[in-house]
């Protein structure tokens, strides 16, 4: 373990001023992660700095920020990732999201979207491991799984931490106030997955097949590739098409 | 008589669940935060919903207090928990020893326990150490801290509450013998405001020591941080515990798709710079590794660590209401108007919501009764939105 | 309180941003400027084919300065566009029903050598023949 010495260029923006950005600099573990850098800024040199943070562990989403220019959590970022103390880190906030200081984003209207589809932050599971530890070939199933005896299912929390990265990342939420976006509308997908009843299934496509929905997306699949958490919202998005699409021939089929 | 307004300084699970509290029984809440909700030490737990079997052979108070609160949260907020049970692992013969004490301890408690048959617990979790002696099954369930402070904060917001994020208790404010209000300053706006208030809880959690000083009364909290280390990938289905007495390392929490292996102790000066001992990392890895071997082949991808509030406990103190977390009437002390909570652990946190706010309406004269084991929470998705930033 | 929001001509600047972006980005940004750019030729077609209606000498002008080089790369370029735009736009259609999803990236690189090739033996008819 080596110290190293990061520098940080962090945004900042009070009500009422210009935004500009102030240079840091923090000695920091090697095995620690960028978090622990910008808590150190704070600690040691600046408490007005404000950022949301809770976890460090990559399941409240609330740190997502970006580092020089790329949409990241910086709880789970590790200073080899970006330049291992060889480059300023420049610390801004996440895009398409209003300000209200520094580092802190309104998440309002983010939240509003989440809400929009009701969707459970946790699922029934078959089983909630891997089908194979990456690069170690444990493969766990297709060995049948085995329940505790007094529970019908596992259950887990969704890979979706909600952090907004994909908002950030998504170029038509930069200009569509009113798209639901990458994580709002693939909510919607795991939403219904997870109900079967008829009319709630059809509500929630109702919900996405508006011109602020699914239609909005132009497939640059950025929301996909800058998730940290494996939820691919750009497949879901695209499945919602096709089941919006077959949902329609079936429509007309009827009539 | 106007309802009295009470402010609750921090936002993590004793405040969220305290500013609950208060609001449902109808009085007026500011709470102050000087980060994001749960930005201290709350955010950085280890996301176990103890079963209570932790504690149910050392201190068995503790261990009826968590199995109760345990199916208290599962009825307040069941979207927000993985249920899946847990398991007290025996990996030596040393270990065997407390098994029957344990089954024992679990059944005074009120715990339900179950002996698995090994051959079961191997199966229900294939990574689990083959040597495994003996599994006996507990209902441990897992959090998130973050989400978990936000449902209470948005109910209490429906109530009502209001929340102040990123702003900071610069004075408390007294007149004679009496704390009558806070001034703070806005990290957002660098503006300086004065709130007013009947009586103002300090539920700062490590930093209760410094915010009690404001108030001119004295609460020593030596901030104990722990490390906790998560991996790249879940490897349990269930919270896996060893069985013996609590230690460094002896608990893995899975979640989502990771697991964290937790915890250690030491002891540090500022709440605020805490560097992690690489040993303790290493000691997370060799502990979780008795558990489930493979525990050394995965990655990391975060490791944690933030200061517990420990009090420093004087025996013959009899402002202490309580033996499993620590709340000061400082009336006591000479300061009417101000009341410290502290300490206790997330699982519990409605509980000593209840007796703080018990204590609280009994001094403002308020009677109402406690509803926070029946309202079922509001969507944590709530707190954000209407107003609030 | 007061929050600060780029103003929305600033934020459309983000369609072209690719900065730090991976191909789906690059695919996105060439079809906004390959389908402008389509647009923008369109209008300036129509114009042109509206000097047929002002006699055989107009259009003859219109012709010759069409055989100038600079004009055939115009051309090539117009090709181009086309091309990015029609491939491309072959799997955004194909994506968008869920196909090909998971290997959008591959397919957005096949598609653009397909692109590359037919580009390259039209220009070298253009300029050849």
């Amino acid at each position: 373990m080596k110290l190293l010495d990061i520098t940080l260029q962090i945004y900042r923006y009070k009500q009422g001023e210009q935004p500009h950005y102030d240079t840091f600099t923090v000695q920091v573990e090697d095995t620690a992660h960028v978090i622990d850098a910008i808590d150190k800024v704070w600690a040691e040199h600046d408490h007005t700095l404000t950022f949301r943070r809770a976890c460090h562990h990559s399941s409240c989403g609330s740190c997502a920020l970006r580092i020089n220019g790329v949409e990241k959590l910086p709880c789970i970022t590790r200073f080899s990732e970006v330049g291992d103390g060889n480059i300023p880190l420049r610390i801004e906030p996440l895009r398409n999201f209003p300000i209200v200081s520094d580092l802190v984003v309104d998440v309002s209207g983010f939240f509003q979207r989440m809400s929009a589809s009701d969707m459970s932050i946790t699922r029934y599971a078959e089983s909630t491991l891997p089908l194979s530890v990456d690069n170690l070939d444990e493969i766990v199933q297709p060995r049948a799984v085995v329940l505790p005896d007094n529970l019908t299912h596992f259950n887990r929390f969704e890979n979706c931490i909600e952090c907004g990265i994909c908002m950030s990342a998504c170029p038509t939420m930069a200009v569509d106030n009113k798209f639901m976006g990458p994580a709002g509308l693939a909510a919607i997908y795991c939403a219904l997955q997870k109900t079967d009843d008829a009319d709630e299934k059809a509500h929630l496509l109702a919900l996405v097949d508006g011109e602020h929905g699914i239609w909005r997306c132009h497939s640059a699949f950025e929301c996909t590739e800058a998730c940290p958490q494996a939820v691919d919202p750009a497949g879901k998005i695209m499945a919602l098409r096709r089941e919006v699409t077959a949902n329609r021939f079936k429509k007309v089929g009827r009539s | 008589m106007s309802t009295p307004h009470v402010i609750v300084i921090g936002a993590g699970s004793t405040g969220s669940a305290t500013a609950h509290d208060l609001a449902l029984r109808g009085l007026r809440v500011t709470v102050i935060e000087r980060g994001e909700v749960a930005s201290g030490t709350t955010g950085r737990n280890h996301c176990l919903l103890h079963s209570g079997g932790r504690y149910c052979i050392t201190d068995q108070e503790s261990a009826i207090e968590c199995i109760e609160e345990n199916m208290t949260i599962r009825k307040i907020m069941p979207d927000l928990l993985e249920l899946n049970d847990g398991l007290f692992v025996a990996i030596t013969e040393e270990d065997l020893t407390f098994k029957e004490r344990f089954l024992e301890a679990c059944a005074a408690c009120h715990i339900p326990a179950r002996d698995v048959p090994v051959k079961h617990a191997l199966e229900m979790e294939p990574f689990l150490n083959p040597k495994t002696l003996a599994a006996i099954q507990i209902p441990d369930g897992v959090f998130e801290p973050f989400r978990f402070c936000l449902a209470f904060l948005a109910t209490a917001r429906l109530h009502g509450a209001v929340v102040r994020r990123y702003e900071l208790v610069t004075e408390i404010i007294s007149s004679g013998k009496s704390v009558t209000g806070v001034k703070v300053r806005d990290y957002r706006t660098g503006k300086i405001e004065t709130l007013g208030a009947d009586l103002v809880i300090n539920a700062a959690g490590p930093w209760a020591e410094d915010v009690a000083a404001m108030a001119g009364v004295r609460v020593p909290v030596q901030p104990t941080p722990g490390v906790m280390v998560t991996l790249d990938c879940r490897l349990n289905n269930m919270v896996l515990n060893r069985l013996n007495k609590p230690s460094d390392g002896d608990i893995v929490v899975p979640q989502r798709a990771t697991c964290t292996i937790g915890t250690t102790s030491w002891k540090v000066k500022d709440p605020d710079l805490i560097t992690i001992p690489p040993e303790h990392i290493e000691k997370m890895i060799v502990q979780g590794e008795q558990l489930m071997p493979i525990v050394r082949k995965i990655p990391m991808r975060a490791r944690m660590a933030v200061a517990r509030p420990l009090i420093v406990k004087d025996a013959s103190d009899e402002r202490n209401v309580s033996r499993t977390f620590e709340c000061f009437d400082h009336a006591y002390d000479g300061v009417d108007g101000f009341v410290t909570i502290s300490g206790g652990k997330t699982t519990t946190s409605r509980a000593m919501a209840e007796r703080v706010t018990d204590i609280v309406c009994d001094k403002l004269g308020i009677e109402a009764e406690c509803r926070t084991r029946e309202v079922p929470l509001a969507s944590y998705r709530l707190f954000y939105q209407g107003g609030q930033q | 309180m007061a929050t600060l929001e780029q103003p929305k001509v600033r934020r459309a600047a983000r369609w072209f941003d690719v900065r730090h972006r991976k191909l789906g980005m690059w695919a996105y940004a060439l079809n906004r400027i390959s389908g402008i750019g389509l647009v923008v030729y369109l209008y300036l077609h129509l114009v042109v084919l509206s000097t047929l209606s002002q006699g055989p000498g107009a259009w003859d002008a219109f012709v010759s300065l069409a055989r100038q080089p600079y004009f055939l790369l115009l051309d090539v370029i117009l090709l181009a566009g086309i091309l990015i735009h029609g491939l491309n736009g072959l799997r955004i259609a194909l994506t968008s029903f869920d196909v090909g999803v998971k290997r959008q990236k591959v397919l957005f690189s096949a598609l653009m050598l397909v692109a590359l090739v037919a580009l390259s033996a039209a220009a070298l008819k253009i300029f050849g023949g």
